[in-house]
């Protein structure tokens, strides 16, 4: 009994902080290497804090590495949380300037070997080599789960069940909620969140934070419930057997993260009956064998994020919807994009460029650009390919710097400020690919564009679960109206993936919409879409006007243009040349040369 | 201070940035144009090692030709995981963790894979004799002039070190199929249009990497032992250098090695040997800090 309790505690102790790692790696798409560095540095701070204080300092002297603090068990687990989390906040430091995952990797990388030296080489804090003993057992109320006696393993078994099933509900609560959305908007696309006036910085360090502070209590745990321990417990490969525990499950899901702990973690003590010690270099054969096979053969795991998912029932929340078709009925309420109103409410240029320039290395890219955006009006860049007209979006947006001139808003400078910070002040964009997170519905993929949502911070969630689940309620309200205004409300609860190109494009202008910014910048709304939906983009793109709407777009299709655009600009080679009413430009024949060439 | 320890560290640390620098090189080639945290480079280093210990023990190779026949292995163990690895993986539009995750897998499994098929014990490089017995193939040598001390093995690890990433630069730079590298890692869009095989450029950066990789582990196993843990701490030094230097060049990387080399040997002067892993760490965690781009590096635009 007491041999198959140790074996349940050790595949419950992987699939915690497995199910932990997910949240890292599975919603934000970033790799941590220290979990299992974080899990040791957790236990050795607990151990140390339990550990009873020497009566004599002659005992110190002659022994005195398996004496501490006599802390009791609590507050010491509450320390070894605090620590690691800490740990990882400053871990993720350098991040703050690098938002790129390669460099997490290696930062936790160079963590996890420094960490395992400093916890091999640190005598008065582990022990050194040969680490600690005596960590004396839990203790709740008069049962003491000493292990001495089988039916203490056994009880630690059962508590071990119950913190993982704590662990799961936290990390499956976060990754569901509003922060998980943010989180997994970041995966896979660095600069798609900063353009929806989001800091990703925040929540990326906030879910490696969360990561590291669970496998710090469950080191605490491990550290009481074995009793002694060394530093080599605490290693590279088991930090990469939790990586792989994560995807043979499959990333961003939970319930793959417990069916990948029981397989792999099953699998060790199976191999030790059947090869003894020779077993170990198998079972590392093997997870690393599973690691490449999976994202070889089937790389969304066993179980495929998103197959689980509750099918929700559309139709009556379609009703919700029913009247806002036009848009004029959607409420963003508190959930506006608060941002300060110019005084010079009735200026006609809401957005005025002045000679802007931008030039990579020797070539410029665009040279001395100027023209303006006129309240309400849909304006059309046009120009042969290469002309900067992505370029201008990117400076406008802040994602380039520019070399030199201005970008106003409403008479507010922008150069110089932060994408984040510029979609704040009311401009939002699309690109030329949809962006859109192909295993996220509909819903969520233009939710997480609602401005200022208290769910998607983690305190709201921990301290006011009530009123972030109402706010929740109404952030879903307002994307499945913006979903409404394009047409695409019906699709809600599909998984994007299963959308069309057409509609895929429809999802991302919704998105536009429900950042709320009143100017929106809409880079090749038509590229690649069939004929039969751009009919229904253009009406969308219109309704954005109607709704009041500054548009501004980048097209090819002149058919397109000369259906929407009350003003057009037409670029070459970084420079404008003219801009007009598109008739006028279009009845140019200089232009059309230019455009069509010969 | 003391002159003489801080010239003996200085020789010490231009050895130890010179073995930084091939690493770093060999790392480099292939992060750069291919943007893989390729960890298993760690494999064609072990493999380098592990070829020239097996051909001489069992074919019965001379030094030499034992010393080709691992770096032929190196090569083809790099090539292997571009083709059985990677290319799956790029075949189905994986991401870039999906790539380091492969990487992850194998650094995982090789060494345990060596240690069952070779045992766990250290392996050193003998070689039979004109009787048929085995000895050690390689006899290192000390030179002693006054206060300072180099071996021969450390001679040569600098003049092959730094003879390879020069010739591995100039190739980069001045022949046809090196710039096809340069023109792929910098615009992979332009250099796929204008008929560039990304793939071809791909075998060529691991074929080279590798080779790099396997000198790298030779000269390990020339002067100590072939052990199935040799590799990885190696490969991670070889990312450090190419950090340290700047990930937009090969020269900057080389540098990056060598000045990494040096700071890691004077930290001896201040603080216990044992204490170099955090060393690394901090090193790096500040550099990343303040200087993302690196020591040698340009902004990226």
């Amino acid at each position: 009994m007491g041999y198959y309790a140790q074996i349940a505690i050790n595949i419950l102790i992987l699939m915690s902080l497995a199910v932990s790692l997910n949240l890292l790696l599975g919603y934000a798409g970033r790799v941590s290497m220290a979990q299992d560095v974080l899990f040791g540095i957790g236990a050795f701070t607990a151990a140390r804090l339990v550990l009873p204080v020497a009566d004599a300092e002659g005992v110190v002297a002659a022994s005195g590495i398996n004496y501490g603090f006599g802390w009791h068990w609590f507050p010491a687990t509450v320390v070894a949380i605090a620590v690691t989390f800490l740990a990882a906040l400053i871990i993720s430091l350098p991040a703050i300037r690098l938002i790129k995952g390669e460099y997490l990797i290696l930062l936790t990388l160079a963590f996890q070997l420094g960490g395992e030296q400093i916890l091999t080489v640190w005598q008065g804090f582990t022990g050194g080599p040969f680490g600690v003993a005596g960590i004396p057992p839990l203790k709740i109320g008069e049962t003491s789960f000493s292990t001495l006696r089988e039916a203490g393993t056994i009880l630690y078994a059962v508590l071990m069940l119950v913190v993982t099933i704590v662990v799961i509900l936290v990390a499956w609560g976060l990754g569901e909620s509003p922060f998980g959305r943010l989180l997994k908007t970041i995966r896979g696309n660095e600069t798609l969140l900063p353009s929806l006036g989001k800091n990703p910085v925040r929540p990326e360090m906030l879910a490696f934070g969360i990561t590291a502070a669970i496998a710090g209590g469950i080191g605490a745990l491990f550290a009481f419930s074995q009793g002694a321990m060394v530093p080599g417990n605490f290693s590279l490969d088991l930090s990469i057997l939790i990586i792989s525990v994560v995807v043979l499950g499959g990333t961003g899901n939970i319930m793959g993260t417990v069916l990948g702990a029981i397989v792999l973690g099953g699998l060790e003590p199976v191999l030790r009956q059947v090869l003894g010690d020779e077993g170990i270099p198998w079972q590392r054969v093997i997870y690393g064998a599973a690691l490449v096979l999976m994202m070889i053969l089937r790389p969304a795991g066993l179980i495929p994020e998103g197959s689980l998912r509750r099918v929700k029932k559309t139709k009556p929340r379609v009703s919700l919807s029913v009247g806002t078709e036009n848009g004029q009925g959607i409420q963003f309420g508190k959930f506006t994009n608060k941002r300060t109103q110019s005084s010079q409410e009735d200026v006609d240029d809401v957005l005025a460029i002045t000679d802007i320039s931008k030039s990579f290395g020797g070539l410029s890219a665009v040279g001395g650009a100027s023209f303006s955006l006129k309240k309400g009006q849909i304006t059309a860049l046009i120009g042969p390919n290469g002309a900067g007209k992505t370029t201008i979006f990117n400076m406008v947006t802040g994602t380039l710097g520019c070399d030199s001139g201005s970008v106003t808003l409403n008479g507010q400078e922008l150069t110089g400020m932060k994408p984040y910070e510029i979609e704040r002040l009311g401009i939002a964009r699309s690109f030329q690919d949809v962006r859109l997170n192909d295993n996220m519905t509909v819903l969520d993929n233009v939710a997480v564009a609602v401005p200022n949502q208290p769910g998607e911070n983690v305190s709201n969630l921990i301290l006011h679960p009530i009123r972030s689940r109402k706010a929740e309620n109404s952030v879903e309200l307002i994307a499945l109206q913006c979903l409404n205004v394009l047409g695409v409300a019906n699709s809600a609860d599909q998984l994007v993936k299963n959308l069309s190109y057409g509609d895929q494009k429809l999802v991302a202008i919704a998105r536009l919409l429900a950042t709320d910014c009143d100017v929106l910048l809409l880079d090749e709304p038509t590229s690649g879409v069939d004929p039969g939906s751009v009919n229904l983009v253009i009406e969308g793109v219109s309704k954005l006007r109607d709704l009041g709407k500054t548009v501004c777009l980048v097209e090819h299709s002149v058919h397109f243009v000369e259906r929407l655009a009350d003003h057009a600009v037409f670029l070459d080679q970084g420079v404008v040349i003219a801009q007009g009413t598109v008739a006028e430009l279009v009845s140019s024949d200089e232009l059309t040369e230019l455009y069509f060439g010969n | 201070m003391n002159f003489e320890l801080l010239a003996q560290l200085t020789i010490a640390g231009i050895v130890l940035g010179s073995f930084y620098a091939l690493l770093g090189v060999s790392f480099g080639l292939v992060y750069q144009t291919s943007k893989i945290f390729h960890l298993a480079n760690a494999i064609p280093f072990a493999a380098g090692g592990y070829g020239a210990v097996w051909s001489a023990k069992v074919l019965h190779l001379p030094l030499l030709p034992a010393i080709l026949f691992g770096l032929l292995m190196a090569v083809v163990f790099g090539l292997l995981i571009l083709f059985l690895g990677y290319f799956p993986v790029m075949r189905r539009n994986g991401a870039l963790l999906s790539l380091f995750l492969v990487s992850l897998g194998i650094t995982v499994a090789f060494p345990n894979l060596l240690q069952i098929v070779f045992g766990t014990e250290n392996l050193p490089l003998w070689t039979y004799d004109s009787q048929g017995e085995l000895v050690s193939a390689f006899e290192n040598r000390v030179f002693s002039s006054g206060f300072l001390t180099i071996t021969l093995i450390d001679v040569l690890k600098v003049v092959f070190a730094w003879t390879l990433i020069v010739a591995v630069v100039l190739f980069v730079k001045r022949t046809r199929s090196g710039r096809s590298i340069t023109a792929l890692r910098t615009n992979p869009e332009m250099a796929t249009a204008v008929g560039i095989n990304k793939k071809r450029v791909y075998v060529l950066v691991f074929a080279l990497g590798s080779f790099l990789a396997g000198v790298a582990g030779l000269f390990v196993t020339l002067e100590f032992v072939a052990s199935p843990v040799m590799a990885l701490q190696w490969t991670i030094v070889g990312f450090l250098a190419v950090v340290f230097g700047g990930i937009g060049s090969l020269v900057g990387t080389a540098f990056g090695g060598l000045v990494w080399g040096l700071l890691s040997s004077l930290s001896a002067l201040f603080m216990p040997v044992n204490y170099s892993p955090i060393v690394v760490f901090v090193s790096l965690f500040i550099i990343l800090l303040i200087r993302p781009q690196g020591l040698f590096g340009k902004v990226a635009v």
